[in-house]
């Protein structure tokens, strides 16, 4: 099994690729995945990177800081290649016009035509699906529903990242950049996989139930029958005007079986509060506290290890509240370190998937 | 219970188990992921029994994943 990995800072587009393709020199690549900085003008990263590898399938996003073996970057281009001995096949489809309406039938067909069996009938042991979707079109919990609902392959993946300038975010397939759209790539490696999500949070006891929201907007306009942001700083013991200061270090989540799907806070308007992931009226959310990120991602990482039985290669979609966190208490390359020891590639994204979407979580491909 | 009332109760159940039964095949870690697919759509499973009125939203819902899995 051969996975290759390679990353430029480089200037231009051209000698980013160039870099790249320098690095992958002798591997006979059938699949690149890349993320890349929007220092690179998204159409022509894109492009570039499929002339210049004209044989592989190409696949991508934007991003808003990279990850690399070992280290967390800026303004760099990030790659992974797979050979033959490392996938069996792979197929990209790109769903479009996400804001006008969410229709995964086109992709899924040829999907089936390509791999030859119905989507609904693919074991998820055998395949693996990802997503990359552009982070400002605020429709990804419409686009997993339709991703689940048709088949029991899971997707896994991460909303595309604009460093951080909240513009205009980009996925990147067949030579092309597109936005208000998603890449959907399904993978057959041929060694087995592990798909992880990881947040560092714990809940605080405290439990606050939707009852009124405008889900499309991603607002929640009453908790318990309270105007929300009324409700949301009276659990926290605060005022409204002190709510806001507290968002990044104490979110709210769904938690299914004990396993927290976060949906963050973005900003109050009125009395409602606003966040990255909508919820649905009668949706109960946990009051929760960030834990140490470093240590709660490091021991995720070495049991998902230890239960694949070995790695070879990891993805990895890290919320960008995640990264700024990281900033903010000065951990970013301790965080970075968490991934030194196995080949890794991975961008700092606005929202991420994992049979639904959500915010403030890593996700992670591991394969062997 | 009076049969009109009981004609209009029950459905949600039987749909979210024949989702889960046809989705897992009795794989146990696939129906669990079902679960999680229903919970974050905003139908948890665990809140509906025989008695459970017929909401008309949440019985579209499942409908359209039921169909959605066959097309």
């Amino acid at each position: 099994m051969t996975i290759a990995i390679a990353r430029s800072e480089k200037g231009t587009v051209a000698e980013a690729v160039r870099e790249l393709m320098d690095t992958f020199a002798s591997s006979k690549i059938k699949m690149l995945v890349y993320f890349a900085s929007t220092k690179y003008a998204p159409s022509e990263i894109s492009a570039k990177m499929q002339s210049s590898f004209p044989l592989a399938t190409i696949f991508g996003c934007s991003s808003a800081g990279e990850i690399f073996q070992g280290k967390m970057t800026k303004g760099s281009v990030v790659a992974m290649a797979f050979d033959d001995a490392s996938l069996v096949d792979v197929k990209v489809a790109v769903v479009k016009n996400l804001s006008r309406k969410i229709d995964v039938r086109d992709a899924y067909i040829s999907f089936e035509r390509h791999f030859g069996a119905p989507v609904n009938e693919m074991k998820p042991s055998n395949y693996l699906g990802i997503v990359l979707v552009d982070g400002m079109c605020g429709r990804e919990e419409r686009l997993m529903d339709a991703i689940g609902d048709r088949t029991n392959v899971l997707f896994i993946g991460g909303s595309a990242g604009d460093d951080l300038n909240f513009q205009s975010t980009h996925v990147y397939a067949n030579g092309k950049s597109y936005t208000d759209a998603a890449v959907l790539a399904l993978l057959k490696p041929a060694a087995p996989f592990e798909l992880v999500k990881t947040q560092s949070v714990r809940e605080m006891g405290v439990e606050l139930v939707v009852t009124k929201a405008n889900e499309e907007q991603r607002e929640i306009v009453e908790f318990n029958h309270r105007p929300a942001a009324q409700a949301y700083a009276g659990a926290l013991g605060v005022s409204v005007h002190e709510l806001a200061a507290l968002f990044p270090s104490h979110p709210l989540g769904l938690v299914i079986d004990g396993e927290p799907y976060i949906r963050s806070p973005k900003h109050i308007a009125g009395d409602s509060v606003f966040f990255h992931c909508s919820s649905v009226e009668g949706m109960p959310l946990s009051l929760l506290k960030l834990t140490n990120l470093i240590d709660d991602t490091k021991e995720t990482l070495a049991r998902s290890i230890a239960k694949l039985g070995g790695v070879s290669a990891v993805i990895v979609f890290n919320c960008a509240h995640r990264a700024l966190e990281l900033e903010y208490r000065h951990l970013t390359d301790k965080y970075g370190a968490v991934f030194a020891e196995v080949p890794t590639i991975g961008f700092n994204s606005y929202g991420e998937q994992f049979i639904g979407h959500m915010n403030q979580t890593a996700t992670m491909i591991l394969f062997r | 219970m009076p049969k009109e009332v009981a004609e209009m109760a029950g459905k949600i159940k039987q749909l979210i188990e024949g989702i889960i039964a046809e989705r897992s095949k009795g794989n146990e870690m696939l129906a669990k992921v079902v679960k999680t697919k229903l919970i974050l759509k905003g139908i948890n499973p665990a809140h509906y029994s025989d008695q459970s009125e017929d909401d008309p939203a949440i019985i579209n819902k499942l409908e359209n994943m039921q169909q959605n899995l066959k097309h």
